[in-house]
């Protein structure tokens, strides 16, 4: 099986979202690994700038022909900023899941979440065939 | 293929209409223009030699039961027999309208009288209410029956356990009925983790529903364990009986302490599959659970010597459709179980046993089983060690259809640890040994193949009306009407 | 047995290939005490020959209803189907299959789909057809529960005009979801629009109008699907009589968002209640919420036009739980059967026959009122069923028309009682009468 890509500075979670952060605004979108095991992504719903959320809520669910998965957030925060171009053209997750298929920028409210996740070499462990 | 509408010449017709149109009746006196449509619907003007050309071509790009081993697991797929399909053609049966009065339709209500008792004594069940139009159908209103019993006595449960090996429907009905499902993970030998189900059932959980043998084609070892551990509780056990091809003449799941169970007759016992349905997935309950039932069933005054729709009462869950059930199912189950009698039903389990777990002995070294166990009457292979040579359960499923058979059921049940890239092949007691052997031989074949030619597979299948679909493209472009296909070319 | 064709001596041999002496080792997972040791208590299996005739003999307990003309609908109507669609649906590529899970092997199944969806598209002048679940009741049920999901509300308004079966499914299928449900009460044999307007508001998810009515009466569903717009709740429109569609402006075009439509009239015959097939036909927006299994055109490998099982990610092996719906095996031949019915009705055919319906039902209502014995009592545009009060006593009534080898109307007060029914029936009319038997009919009514 190719090996996924990770990209160093972020962080991981469990569920395969990885968020970067910048002071105190974290952009969240999901793994290469994420992506791959759902195939093409053809759905990626809805998501409200404005939204408050505690961690582990689901900010979207994506959908592929053969599978359908949620999209949690890893820490708590208000959506900010929401990525309108993978709602209208989802196939942009599978080719760039850590650039252009961000799928919001939130504001943290509670930055010491950032220690429950993984770092990219944890997530790579993790995830390892 | 071209569609109907492709084929359509104005002008041409396949109807024929009476000589009197009742001209002397001007609708227009009666409907006015807010009702009536001022353009007819555009269907098609085809003729009857065109509709019966079409047809034809149409079935011939299909695979049924008729045509060879349909080994589709948990499916059932077995002979459908031509006498059954003459029974429910009856005329008396057919033109029969469901709100005639009693007196007109004894016939009718005999039939089902009559199935409900078999059924009862098949199942060691009570009573059945034949009105589910489908196993899914079946489990909601199984469901619904538990969630009613619980609200009548008083006691609030809001979640029902569903083992991760369970199908689909089983999670689906019971959110529909309004509960909280709680996974209840499988052990390393595939079946129910006790402890997991000792852990979850408590007093807020209506119970559990079951497949026996489970999706894997596992008879459940711990069944005696899991009924105490739901019934110590106050909950119910729900039996889900797509699987009863395992069991005829040999376990009843009234007698290992199952409270609600469908069956589906369109798997068991024989009623056609038809595409996808119509079947009918009737419940069966045991006497406590009676009150719940479906409204009306069939019973008999012993007074008068008739047979009558009976209402089942204040605590019915109401209705789960119109009139009383998919009759000309029940008619094909009630003849095939007379035409079987009760050794021919106890040769059907032991048949589809024997060749479920021929087909694991002769295919386990070439594909690993998920469970490598005798089975009952389904057994579950995987693709999981041709990963190596690039090569998926899909695909081996595509190069079946080379070779003339429809491929077993892939990727379900999927469960950890085993049970991924499955293979589940239920081969019923209709096929044969040689049907068999033919198939051994070609997945052996098609073993060979994934090692030293994995591009036939790949590019499977060949000989089939189409290839490979592009089902993503299906949901980008959606194209679900002639005219989206229409629109579509516009652009 | 005939359908068990493995001989004592194959299943031996195979017994020796799997490496056990005995079938029972196979069955060693079984715990002793659930096992059953006695013969099934069953009759003993009958010769094909023996069962025929004991079926038949049930059989003839019936009336010989094919002899019997009904004069009741209420659900389930008796239309002529052409010899052509019973043939080709006795194709056993049709019948013996499986859900087309697998496009290569079932074109012929899902192209059927894809052109039935086509043409209930045209006839509801509706974007998206889902084209089974198994029956109109099921289907207002399972459309009622999409509107929640739509809406995130918690009200419905249900008409009291909706057939009674409906009415209790669709209570059967919300009971678990805490909604209210409040009935719209009818009058003069169609739903009191003012009191609609008094029960609609902003938590109304949607509006579910039988159309046409139980009593055949046709509802004004463009005015009430503007009420309902306004509070942005959904208007359902449920058909039981899919042949008014043949004349009838379609739901499309009053406003309507979700139709729930009975296919029966195209092409079932009535079979004692089932099984039947429905159709739920909604906007293109609303396709992430529909329930159940529908067709699509794709593209194969070749770059060949083939149809799919598409949008599967709604259903319950994907999604479980968070699925649209739990429907698995619909009533997909029934979906073939309408399909062959309409290519061979095409457009002329629906609506000639749609046309005869409503003619002929009139024609009998006019010359019922003509005679001293009927009364109209309500006063609605109806397409082939209406009610009508019989100033003798009922039962007479239908001593009377079985004599002549007539299906009786419907005593309305089955389903609604009350006084004001008490002699009132409902007199359904199709196609399958002609003039001489209507005029009979009258003659002996009178």
């Amino acid at each position: 099986m190719m090996s996924n890509k990770i990209i160093e500075e972020l962080y991981y979670s469990k569920n395969d979202e990885w968020i970067k952060v910048e002071n105190d605004i974290g952009t969240i979108g999901i793994t290469d690994y994420a992506q791959d095991q759902l195939g093409d992504i053809v759905y990626v719903e809805e998501i409200k700038k404005g939204t408050n959320l505690n961690k582990g809520d689901v900010i979207s669910t994506v959908e592929s022909v053969k599978a359908v998965s949620d999209v949690y957030s890893p820490i708590s925060g208000e959506i900010i900023e929401v990525n309108q171009a993978i709602i209208e053209d989802p196939s942009i997750i599978n080719k760039d899941p850590f650039g252009k298929g961000w799928f919001a920028k939130i504001k943290m409210d509670q930055p010491e979440e950032l220690d429950e996740l993984m770092s990219a070499s944890e997530y790579s462990e993790y995830r390892k065939e | 293929m071209k569609l109907i509408f492709e084929k359509s010449i104005p002008g041409r017709d396949a109807y024929s209409l009476p000589t009197d149109l009742f001209q002397d009746i001007k609708i227009e006196d009666y409907l006015s223009e807010k009702h009536l449509d001022k353009d007819k619907k555009q269907l098609t003007e085809v003729s009857e030699v065109d509709v019966i050309r079409h047809f034809t071509k149409l079935s011939k790009f299909n695979y049924g039961v008729d045509d060879g081993l349909y080994p589709l697991g948990s499916c059932t797929m077995k002979y459908n027999p031509r006498i059954n399909e003459k029974m429910a053609t009856l005329s008396q049966f057919v033109y029969a309208h469901p709100l005639s009065s009693a007196e007109m339709i004894q016939g009718s209500l005999e039939i089902m009288y009559q199935l409900n008792l078999l059924l009862c004594e098949i199942t060691a069940m009570n009573q059945y209410t034949m009105a589910p139009a489908s196993g899914a159908h079946g489990e909601l209103t199984g469901n619904l029956i538990m969630r009613q019993y619980f609200i009548d006595h008083g006691e609030k449960r809001t979640k029902m356990l569903i083992p991760d090996s369970a199908h689909g429907t089983n999670p689906a009905s019971a959110a529909m009925a309004g509960f909280e499902v709680i996974e209840i993970k499988s052990n390393e030998n595939g079946t129910v983790d006790l402890n997991s189900l000792k852990n979850a059932m408590d007093e807020q959980t209506v119970g559990l529903m079951l497949t026996n043998p489970n999706t894997v084609g596992l008879y459940d070892e711990g069944i005696e364990d899991i009924e105490k551990i739901v019934h110590k509780k106050g909950g119910l056990l729900y039996y889900d009986g797509a699987n009863l091809n395992a069991s005829l003449g040999i376990i009843r799941p009234g007698d290992a302490g199952f409270d609600v169970v469908h069956l589906n007759l369109h798997k068991t016992f024989s009623t056609p599959h038809g595409g996808g349905g119509p079947g009918a997935g009737v419940i069966g309950v045991k006497d406590r659970l009676i009150p719940y039932l479906p409204t009306p069933i069939v019973d008999f005054d012993s007074n008068e010597k008739k047979y009558f729709l009976k209402d089942t009462g204040k605590k019915s869950i109401g209705m789960v459709r119109s009139f009383w059930g998919n009759f000309s199912v029940l008619v094909k189950t009630f003849t095939w179980i007379l035409s079987l009698g009760p050794e021919n039903l106890y040769q059907c389990s032991r048949t589809s046993i024997i060749n479920a777990n021929y087909i694991l002995a002769k295919l386990k070294k070439y594909y690993k089983p998920a469970y490598d166990q005798y089975c009952g009457h389904e057994c579950t292979l995987t693709g999981r060690e041709y990963k190596k040579y690039g090569i998926k359960t899909l695909n081996i499923a595509k190069r079946l259809m080379d070779y003339g058979i429809h491929p077993p059921t892939i990727y379900f049940p999927h469960f950890e640890p085993y049970a991924e890239e499955t293979i589940m092949i239920e081969p019923p007691e209709s096929d044969s040994k040689e049907v068999l052997d033919e198939f051994i031989n070609i997945m052996i074949k098609i073993s060979d193949e994934a090692k030293t030619n994995p591009e036939v597979l790949l590019s499977a299948p060949h000989v089939t009306p189409i290839g490979k679909t592009d089902d993503v493209l299906a949901v980008k472009k959606p194209i679900l009407t002639y005219d989206d296909e229409l629109n579509s070319k516009d652009q | 047995m005939r359908y068990i064709p493995s001989t004592k001596e194959q299943q031996r041999e195979m017994l020796k290939e799997i490496g056990v002496s005995s079938f029972e080792e196979l069955l060693k997972n079984i715990p002793e005490k659930v096992k059953l040791k006695r013969k099934l208590n069953i009759p003993p299996a009958l010769s094909e020959l023996e069962l025929e005739e004991k079926i038949v003999k049930i059989a003839q307990k019936n009336s010989n209803f094919y002899e019997m003309k009904p004069l009741l609908g209420a659900g389930a109507y008796r239309h002529f189907i052409p010899e052509a669609q019973k043939s080709l649906l006795q194709r056993e590529e049709f019948w013996t299959c499986y859900t087309p899970y697998q496009p290569e092997l079932s074109q012929g199944t899902l192209q059927s789909m894809f052109e039935f969806q086509s043409y209930i598209s045209r006839l509801t002048k509706m974007d998206i057809v889902i084209p089974s679940i198994f029956d109109g009741a099921s289907a207002a049920g399972e459309a009622a529960l999409m509107s929640l999901r739509l809406t995130h509300k918690n009200k419905i308004i249900v008409s009291t005009l909706i057939h009674p079966h409906y009415r209790e499914t669709i209570r059967t299928y919300l009971a678990p979801h805490h909604i209210e449900i409040i009935e719209l009460p009818y009058y003069d044999g169609l739903v009191q629009y003012d009191q609609l307007e008094q029960l609609l508001d902003e938590d109304t998810a949607a509006v579910l109008i039988q159309s046409p009515n139980f009593f055949g009466g046709i509802e004004d569903l463009t005015a009430i699907s503007e009420l309902a717009h306004q509070k942005k709740a959904l208007l359902i429109d449920i058909i039981v009589e899919s042949m008014s569609m043949g004349i009838l402006k379609s739901p499309g075009d009053l406003g309507v968002d979700i139709v729930a439509g009975s296919a029966q009239s195209f092409g079932m015959d009535l079979n004692f209640g089932g099984p039947y097939n429905a159709f739920l036909a909604t906007k293109k927006q609303f396709v992430r919420q529909i329930p159940g299994r529908i067709a699509g055109e794709t593209k194969d490998k070749e770059g060949k036009r083939a149809f799919v099982m598409t949008f599967r990610a709604r259903e319950q092996d994907i999604r479980r739980e968070k699925a649209t719906s739990n429907m698995c095996t619909n009533h997909n031949l029934n979906v073939i059967a309408s399909n062959i019915y309409l290519s061979l009705m095409g457009t002329e055919g629906i609506y000639q026959y749609s046309l005869l319906n409503a003619k002929m039902a009139h024609y009998l209502e006019s010359q019922l009122l003509k005679t001293e014995n009927f009364e109209k009592i309500l006063n609605y545009p109806y397409f082939n069923e209406f009610l009508i009060k019989y100033k003798g006593n009922i039962e007479d009534l239908n001593q009377i028309l079985l004599k002549s080898h007539f299906l009786p109307p419907l005593s309305v007060q089955s389903f609604y009682p009350g006084n004001h029914f008490e002699q009132t029936v409902l007199f359904a009319v199709t196609e399958i009468f002609n003039r001489d038997e209507l005029n009979r009919i009258v003659d002996i009514l009178s």
